[in-house]
């Protein structure tokens, strides 16, 4: 077995944190990492130089190679070496494309700069940001050795799934002098002689890449020290104060992205604060949801609070009437109603809403990045650039024309009533119909919206290990409801009358002065959001911190390790053996879980893959901290400087409070049994 | 040009058709040309003065769109310019890059 890293970084560049590169340390890592190669892969340079140096100084395999942004990913691009000047000037062109972040090349600038590039290793970012995907990776898939990744989660997955790229774990590491830990990220391969050839070889086989070199993908290491658990299950046991917690604390500051769920965190102290932090809690999603939920109502309810259908109807009627009454006195003109402008109706001014968004789509279509290929694939950037300049011309167009109108609106205006108030003429009363009728319909139509958003139904529904959130909706009954979501202390009683008919509940609701305008939208529909037990009851008490331990043991999903320190202080035996234990183990099928427990239902039943002891051993009058680990089954588990503790006393000792405990209880429960 | 001119007492505009008419005639599509107008080239108006046009709907109407239009006038750049914010860094990059690749 030969334990590579591909991924080595030792000159900073504008890609990096500034660091300066230190051969001693770059030896010790080597050394002590026990390393059978690696690649130094700088950010688009490679200095051959540097590089010659490196391989004169190490007695392992070096390679040559660059890390190279394509496309707004990475990629390691690796040679045999058996040519270091000519890969230095095709690296050197890399250079000359890439010299600021955000500059990239393409795949087939690749092709161009390095010609065949089957005679390299060539390594995407998988499942490790910035990772290729997409069109990309479609054009480089035919040259790819392995997909980089960076944890032991994603590492086991792609293994696992029969479509992804065989998965390599390198330390990606900057080799300053001032770095305090050695990287635990390599990668084993099942090979003889190591050479070039075999190192792709046995990449292009999901059977040969390895997390351990002696236990498959079945452990890893942790620590620098070689220290190595499961990808799957650890339970982590030991008595008080020998570094349970200190250990959970070093896995928690050396990895990314892990869960943590400290000891206590879950504990119901004192009932009546956690039931109010608990309703917080519930509080605070139920108002995100419904926040998400009715985000489209609150800009069709923006609009509609403009609209002022009284007004409107009393603009008509006067200019019905002004209308008559000035065709009766037609014959009673004098000079100034005679002046064409008298009666002249303002130019009507329209929002160029639709131009300005069609405009932000197209715009939206060319700048986007994420889906970027398959855009190109079907449209010409080049022909919406130019459709995007000619409707942004059209809009400034549009602006002009409705800034000359708006001027002149003013200036009507203003000789109207210059007019008027030297005349006794009637002045016929100036009304936009197109926006009266516009007006009218929009709020026909926000109360269909609100009729039909007011039908009671549940709108979201999940399902956490027996328990079940559930949103539902329904209309107000009592002005109460419409005060608790208000959180205003005003009486609803009046707009609660009218809330059968939106839009008068609306002119009710402002006519408030104490209710803000841009929260009315949660006052037209009740939005329930609960958590309910397994028999149907919004959950009480204890059940409230089973909850949350769910919640979080779930969220996890979403990190590369899990932690949870002593489970069981909260909780009572039957809940961690049939709902915690469970979901435990569910988990460490997809990634690495470590429990600390003392408790025997969860370190004794939750069917762990991996032991570790934590042990405080004094030795000629110093203290010291060890970890003993094996598998369950082992007799002994094993330091790592080679010590041996018995398990069955641990497990005892940890877990039943000692042999004779253990066997005083199993005695008291044989007396009691009903033979 | 001189789109505002008082002649005989009364006050005149200059129409669609290069022909002037009595203030009082002029209407808002009127008034529209006459910003067009403004905006496209150089003008001057006679000036009000009330002793010159006798008319008072003449007076009235007149001096308004004098005020007015002479305000106009000496501010167009920035009025024409108040209408092409929107958009204008987007606007002026695409038409660079869709010219550089036209090149």
């Amino acid at each position: 077995m030969k334990k590579i890293d591909l991924h080595i970084h030792s000159i900073p560049t504008v890609s990096d944190n500034d660091f300066t590169f230190c051969m001693d340390t770059l030896k010790k890592y080597v050394k002590e990492a026990n390393l059978d190669a690696i690649a130094i892969t700088n950010h688009d340079i490679f200095d051959a130089e540097q590089f010659r140096a490196i391989n004169e100084s190490l007695p392992i395999a070096v390679f040559p190679g660059i890390e190279i942004n394509l496309d707004n990913g990475h990629i390691l691009l690796i040679s045999d070496g058996s040519n270091v000047e000519d890969f230095e000037s095709r690296c050197n062109e890399v250079s000359r494309r890439i010299l600021q972040i955000g500059d990239s090349i393409t795949v087939s600038d690749l092709e161009n700069i390095y010609g065949n590039l089957h005679n390299y290793l060539i390594i995407p970012h998988y499942d490790k940001k910035p990772s290729i995907r997409g069109q990309t990776l479609d054009e480089l898939l035919s040259f790819v050795t392995a997909g980089e990744v960076d944890s032991a989660k994603k590492f086991i997955r792609a293994i696992k799934d029969e479509t992804k790229l065989t998965p390599v774990l390198f330390s990606d590491v900057r080799v300053s002098d001032g770095l305090c830990r050695l990287p635990t990220r390599q990668t084993f391969l099942d090979c003889g002689e190591l050479s070039f050839s075999a190192i792709r070889a046995c990449l292009g086989d999901k059977g040969k890449v390895f997390l351990s070199e002696d236990e498959g993908n079945f452990l890893f290491q942790i620590f620098d020290d070689g220290q190595r658990m499961s990808t799957g299950l650890n339970v982590l046991l030991g008595d008080r104060s020998t570094g349970k917690t200190y250990t959970l604390d070093k896995i928690n500051d050396v990895y990314e992205g892990v869960k943590y769920i400290r000891q206590f965190s879950l504990v119901q102290r004192d009932e009546a604060a956690y039931e109010r932090e608990f309703k917080n809690e519930v509080q605070r999603k139920r108002s995100r949801f419904v926040d998400g939920y009715l985000s489209a109502f609150k800009a069709v309810l923006d609009d509609v609070m403009n609209v002022d259908l009284e007004g409107n109807e009393r603009d008509v009627e006067n200019y019905i009437s002004s209308l008559l009454k000035s065709a009766e006195e037609a014959d009673r003109r004098d000079a100034y109603s005679k002046v064409a402008l008298f009666d002249e109706t303002a130019f009507p001014v329209r929002d160029d809403k639709v131009l300005k968004e069609l405009i932000a789509s197209v715009r939206q279509v060319i700048e986007n990045v994420e889906y970027r290929e398959i855009i190109k694939r079907h449209v010409d950037i080049q022909s919406l650039k130019k459709l995007a300049c000619e409707l942004i011309e059209l809009l400034w167009r549009k602006a002009l024309e409705n800034k000359k109108r708006l001027f002149l609106n003013g200036l009507i205006k203003d000789i109207k009533e210059s007019l008027k108030i030297r005349t006794s003429a009637v002045q016929v009363y100036d009304v936009d119909l197109y926006r009266v009728s516009m007006e009218a319909s929009k709020a026909k139509r926000f109360s269909d919206i609100v009729n039909s958003l007011q039908k009671e139904s549940v709108i979201f529904e999940e399902s956490v290990q027996g328990f079940r959130v559930l949103a539902s909706k329904a209309p107000f009954s009592k002005a109460g409801e419409i005060k608790s979501a208000s959180g205003v202390k005003t009486s609803f009683k009046d707009a609660l009358e009218e809330y059968r008919d939106p839009y008068r509940y609306l002119q009710a609701l402002m006519s408030d002065d104490s209710l803000v305008r841009s929260e009315l939208y949660r006052l037209f529909v009740k939005i329930e959001y609960k958590i309910l037990n397994r028999d149907g009851f919004e959950v009480s008490g204890g059940e409230r911190s089973e909850f949350r331990l769910l919640q979080e043991i779930k969220d996890a999903q979403n990190y590369d390790v899990l932690l949870i320190d002593e489970p069981e202080s909260s909780f009572d035996n039957m809940f961690l053996k049939s709902n915690v234990n469970q979901v435990i183990r569910e988990i460490s099928e997809s990634m690495p879980v470590v429990v600390v427990t003392h408790n025997s239902t969860v370190g004794a039943s939750v069917g762990a893959d991996y032991l570790l002891y934590a042990s405080k051993e004094l030795e000629n009058g110093k203290v010291s901290y060890r970890i003993y680990s094996g598998h369950p089954t082992d007799k002994t588990l094993k330091s790592i400087d080679g010590r041996s503790i018995k398990s069955h006393e641990i497990m005892l000792n940890s877990l039943e409070a000692g042999r004779e405990a253990y066997e005083g209880r199993r005695r008291g429960y044989e007396a009691i049994e009903d033979r | 040009m001189k789109p505002l001119k008082i002649d005989n007492n009364l006050g005149y505009f200059l129409d669609g058709s290069g022909e002037f008419q009595p203030i009082d005639r002029i209407t808002k599509e009127d008034l529209l040309s006459l910003v067009d107008l403004i905006l496209k080239e150089e003008v001057e108006f006679d000036e009000y003065d009330e002793e010159k046009i006798r008319n008072q709907a003449h007076q009235i109407v007149y001096k308004s769109i004098h005020e007015k239009l002479r305000g106009l006038r000496d501010r167009k750049q920035e009025f024409i310019d108040e209408s092409e914010r929107s958009y204008l860094a987007e606007y002026e990059r695409y038409k660079d890059e869709t010219l550089q690749q036209g090149a």
